[in-house]
């Protein structure tokens, strides 16, 4: 008989349905999972993307107590904010979307759920994390995506597709730590680094958001529409070329991105500044 | 949350000495330096998942290699393997803790982490037959830095006092002028005693005494260090020969203790020329240079603004992750 997720003592009890179980058909699907803390909002907006145009629907939301700190809540933008996480159904039976607050509390608890409730529940084959690394790129420069991947198998499915494999010893990101539980299960795991430019890091940048959306869209066939990207790309690279046209320190400092050298500390600082301005 | 055992030796009326970081990392020091001077064997480590977030990751050509948790680590030594000749009726478990478990932004253990973790150690104590722990840490207190450091003991139990009393250098809290008999223990230490209580098991804390000056300075305080150590050697009635690698570890602690001693010196002999610190404050420093262990002239007021200008000298690390690894494109 399956067992019910909210059963006490399942470790997949961290979580709670939003509809009636069993509404949604899984074939070894894929699970897609992308963090809100991310730099140039990268993880969340792909995944937005994504479940705008496959109609995604909640499926479960995580129960918040034990992972987040829940002593009152946050004012971004003038809107207050709350923790969440849940799981979204495409339908497609092929893939999954989780998207999610990093957890503050207990994480390998944390991690440990949501791979038990994918395993058991979805059946996934295989997860991916989707993530910004930011780089000292210029914005005009192509999206590098550079993986980490916790079983050989996965890389040398996906090395064919252009990823750049990564080299980091160092704190790890939650999407590691997520990888490396994701490895003592079983579970074939890879985490996508899209780099962005620094200075688009507090903001939006749609470049990137388009070259992890085009990676997904080619690996699973996702036939997604871009061109509401490719309208912000535009938008977002005619601003920084006024900028540039106005203020020649800042077209100097570009350039010299451009040029592959690096800024000194103060110069990024300006150039970050003067780029939220403009934007 | 589980034990691991590597493998279970059958053990005489041992004792466990557990030691994990704190203020200059005084018991740490202490009690590691014990168990590499007995030469103590690994033999289990509690799972850290469950109590820590990992503190290192290893990614080498796009795969991850490994994940680095806190250790919590098992160690034990029978009297008939002892390197040290010592006149001890008992075998030696050690615990060994990396980092305090805690929640939020605590600085020490607290919580229901600390109080799992505290079991946990215990359980492994009663598994193998200990009827006496001992737990060590700092005594934050009005002493220079060149004054030898006191040990303050905490027993959880009355008929420990006149035990306490023969140990020597050492001192309980109604002998301390001004503490009115009482006090806390904070963090693992303090609750480890408290459970230990509630389970029945004797438990003693050594706390080595560290200026208050210092309680915030991110380097260890190895002369703290000392004091416990040569107390939990007198406990435990081990001679240490100079010249085996056992007394190389007691060597080697008391040149770092000189060498910190040192340092302390010149750091704030540099805050004193750069006008760092209030001449009051450089005054109440250097009175205690030449005062005895008593409190003294020192107000918990004139305490506390010691602390607002030296804690805030002290820097902290900043925090990179695979987000933002470099500047340079985010490969290393």
């Amino acid at each position: 008989m399956k067992k019910d997720p909210r059963q006490a003592g399942e470790p997949s009890n961290i979580f709670r349905f939003s509809g009636p179980a069993g509404a949604w058909r899984f074939e070894n699907p894929t699970l897609i999972i992308a963090w809100d803390e991310d730099a140039g909002k990268l993880g969340p907006k792909v995944v937005e993307y994504i479940n705008r145009q496959l109609d995604a629907k909640s499926l479960c939301e995580v129960e918040l107590a034990g992972f987040f700190s829940l002593e009152g809540v946050a004012v971004e933008n003038d809107i207050a904010q709350f923790p969440q996480g849940k799981f979204y159904y495409c339908g497609r039976n092929d893939l999954v979307v989780f998207k999610s607050n990093e957890p503050r509390l207990e994480r390998h608890k944390f991690l440990d759920g949501l791979c038990d409730f994918a395993q058991r529940y979805c059946k996934i084959s295989q997860l991916y994390t989707l993530g910004a690394t930011v780089s000292s790129v210029a914005h005009t420069d192509s999206r590098r995506i550079l993986a980490v991947f916790n079983q050989e198998q996965i890389q040398q499915e996906l090395s064919p597709l252009g990823v750049e494999n990564m080299n980091w010893q160092g704190p790890p990101a939650v999407s590691s730590f997520l990888l490396w539980v994701a490895q003592r299960k079983g579970i074939p795991g890879v985490s996508l680094w899209t780099e962005i430019p620094f200075y688009l890091a507090a903001g939006e940048d749609f470049q990137a958001i388009k070259a992890t959306l085009s990676f997904l869209d080619k690996r699973f066939d996702l036939s997604l529409d871009l061109a509401e990207l490719d309208e912000q790309i535009r938008c977002q690279n005619a601003k920084i070329d006024r900028l540039r046209q106005d203020d020649a320190q800042i077209d100097g400092y570009i350039r010299t991105l451009e040029s592959k050298l690096s800024l000194s500390a103060d110069e990024q600082v300006e150039l970050s500044k003067k780029v939220a301005e403009a934007l | 949350m589980a034990i691991i055992f590597y493998k279970e030796p059958k053990l005489k009326n041992p004792v466990m000495f557990c030691g994990w970081p704190g203020i200059g990392n005084i018991g740490l020091t202490a009690i590691d330096t014990l168990r590499v001077v007995l030469k103590a064997e690994e033999f289990g480590q509690i799972e850290p998942w469950d109590f820590f977030d990992p503190q290192q990751v290893r990614i080498a050509n796009g795969l991850l290699k490994d994940l680095e948790f806190p250790s919590n680590k098992f160690y034990f030594q029978r009297l008939e393997t002892c390197p040290e000749p010592c006149r001890r009726d008992r075998d030696s478990i050690f615990f060994i803790g990396q980092q305090q478990p805690g929640e939020g932004p605590a600085r020490y253990a607290q919580g229901q982490k600390a109080y799992e973790m505290a079991n946990l150690v215990l359980d492994v104590a009663e598994k193998f037959g200990c009827q006496r722990v001992y737990t060590s840490g700092a005594a934050v207190t009005a002493i220079h830095h060149t004054a030898r450091p006191r040990v303050w003991a905490v027993p959880n139990k009355q008929n420990l006092i006149a035990e306490i009393k023969e140990y020597d250098n050492t001192i309980l809290m109604s002998q301390i002028e001004g503490r009115s008999n009482q006090g806390a223990i904070t963090g693992l230490n303090g609750l480890l005693l408290g459970v230990a209580k509630k389970r029945g098991l004797e438990a003693i804390c050594l706390m080595g005494e560290i200026p208050y000056y210092l309680q915030g300075a991110p380097w260890p305080y190895p002369k703290g260090s000392e004091s416990v150590l040569r107390v939990l050697l007198k406990i435990l009635d081990v001679t240490v020969d100079p010249s085996a690698s056992s007394g190389q570890a007691l060597s080697r602690l008391d040149k770092l203790a000189e060498k910190v001693e040192e340092n302390i010196e010149g750091f704030l002999e540099s805050l004193y020329a750069a006008e760092a610190v209030p001449p009051e404050v450089r005054d109440e420093i250097e009175r205690l240079r030449h005062v005895s262990h008593e409190p003294g002239p020192i107000t918990e007021e004139e305490q506390k603004r010691i602390m607002e200008h030296i804690d805030e000298l002290f820097d902290q690390r900043p925090w990179k992750d695979e987000k933002g690894p470099s500047t340079g494109g985010g490969t290393q």
